[in-house]
């Protein structure tokens, strides 16, 4: 037997032992075992021996100080390890102490992404918050709140308007403390719809623009979804929907002054 | 910077994974308490990790940045480093003639092999590279593609330096230099 052989069968006896070797590695495996008593004996020893490793280094359990350190990184997780390593349900992240958390790490470029995807009013605040916290996540780990960033409308319009049959009226909010940020697409039933996205401090509102389904109603609805704060309004052709990790209030505020600055420029655009 | 997507990402990827990290760990430092140290410190990293990066293969994955950050604390503390001499031709310096020349005696290697703390002993005197190797096998349970991901080495080198540390292990359970 040749150096390379002989490596050839041990590399090959160890696959066998940890179960890497594939259907027809295996079958020629076992064919040659029943040919050669020396290397069934070799698999028999290399396997006791992998046995007696991991019967005598088991897998430890982490110190219980130490899980719970670990888990204290993320405040908002449980502080005892024995409830840590229990799978947390699905939307306990959203939960009013990672939001204020959130809040407080929002850098732009992270608070972002929020399309509705369902405006049907039959659609309950569970489907929609769930859509929320889906795209809320794609934008954040895509990093790219905006498909377009600029603070110049004049940039942002143009670019909405060659990719939305809804065109994006888009008035400026600085003076009101609301710089624009830029703006994206949202697809809402398959529709693309112009999403303006604004900046206060360190928060962000994304105000998408949607055909109006019913006619214009009067005031604004505001809701929270898994701790977003959630405005509806509408105006003739247009229904609007803002999500924000702002406050209420100042959510109130924002969609005063996006109402006002609206009303007092050109008459709102029909829907293309 | 980190957020609630890297924390929640964070609860699912790393708490789980605690104690395969503090085994690892342990043994590649064979320290209880430098094997805390090591765990908090990957524990970190993966937590800053997390906010640029989504993860396919979890476990890999970590024990990848508990391996480094093992090899850290290891050159930060003990003024050495890891024995990474390459790859020095793992199967080459094999012993590869042994299986031959042993009479095969299953019966009388497994009591052998129950002498658990001579195993652990000779486990932790193998050199780094077939260590980490065999721990993150039996203990951890990664396969070899696994393996191949965690500690950044080619399938075959993985194979070869699994299978030399199961040689060395037999043959210092056999008594012989």
């Amino acid at each position: 037997m040749t150096d390379r052989e002989t490596s050839e069968r041990l590399l090959r006896l160890n696959a066998a032992v940890d179960g890497e070797l594939d259907a027809m590695a295996s079958l020629e495996f076992e064919r040659a075992m029943r040919a050669d008593p020396a290397l069934a004996a070799e698999y028999r020893r290399l396997g006791a021996l992998r046995d007696a490793v991991r019967r005598h280094a088991p897998r430890e359990a982490a110190p219980r100080a130490l899980a719970d350190r670990v888990a204290a990184l993320v405040p908002s997780a449980s502080q005892t390890a024995a409830q840590a390593v229990v799978p947390f349900p699905r939307r306990t992240w959203l939960d009013r102490r990672a939001l204020a958390l959130a809040a407080s790490l929002a850098v732009l470029g992270f608070a972002v992404g929020v399309g509705l995807t369902s405006l049907r009013p039959s659609s309950g605040s569970g489907e929609v918050a769930q859509r929320l916290v889906a795209d809320f996540a794609r934008a954040e780990i895509a990093g790219q709140p905006f498909d377009v960033a600029s603070s110049d409308r004049h940039t942002v319009k143009p670019w909405l308007a060659d990719r939305t049959t809804v065109s994006a009226n888009i008035v400026d909010l600085a003076p009101e403390g609301f710089p624009l940020a830029g703006g994206r697409i949202a697809i809402v039933e398959r529709i693309p719809a112009p999403t303006l996205v604004y900046r206060h401090n360190e928060h962000l509102v994304a105000v998408t623009e949607l055909p109006a389904a019913g006619g214009a109603r009067a005031g604004v609805g505001l809701e929270t979804v898994d701790g977003y704060n959630v405005a509806r309004w509408s105006g003739a052709n247009l229904a609007y929907v803002a999500v924000s990790d702002m406050d209420e209030k100042t959510l109130a505020e924002f969609v005063e002054a996006f109402r006002r600055a609206q009303a007092s420029s050109a008459s709102e655009p029909p829907a293309r | 910077m980190t957020n609630f997507v890297a924390e929640q990402r964070f609860r699912e990827i790393v708490l789980p994974l605690l104690d395969d990290a503090y085994s690892l760990a342990r043994w590649l430092s064979q320290s209880p308490t430098d094997a805390e140290d090591i765990v908090q410190d990957a524990a970190l990293r993966a937590l800053q990790a997390l906010s640029g990066v989504s993860v396919d293969r979890p476990k890999p994955w970590f024990l990848a940045i508990v391996r480094n950050a093992a090899m850290t604390f290891m050159a930060r503390n003990r003024g050495k480093t890891l024995a990474y001499a390459g790859d020095m031709a793992d199967l080459d310096a094999l012993d590869l003639r042994q299986g031959d020349e042993v009479a095969p005696n299953p019966e009388q290697e497994f009591i052998a092999h129950e002498d658990g703390e001579r195993l652990r002993q000779a486990i932790a005197s193998l050199p780094s590279p077939f260590l980490e190797t065999l721990v993150m096998r039996d203990v951890n349970g990664l396969s070899y593609r696994e393996i191949a991901e965690a500690t950044d080495t080619p399938v075959g080198t993985v194979m070869s330096r699994l299978a030399r540390a199961r040689a060395t292990l037999a043959k210092t359970l056999r008594g012989e230099p």
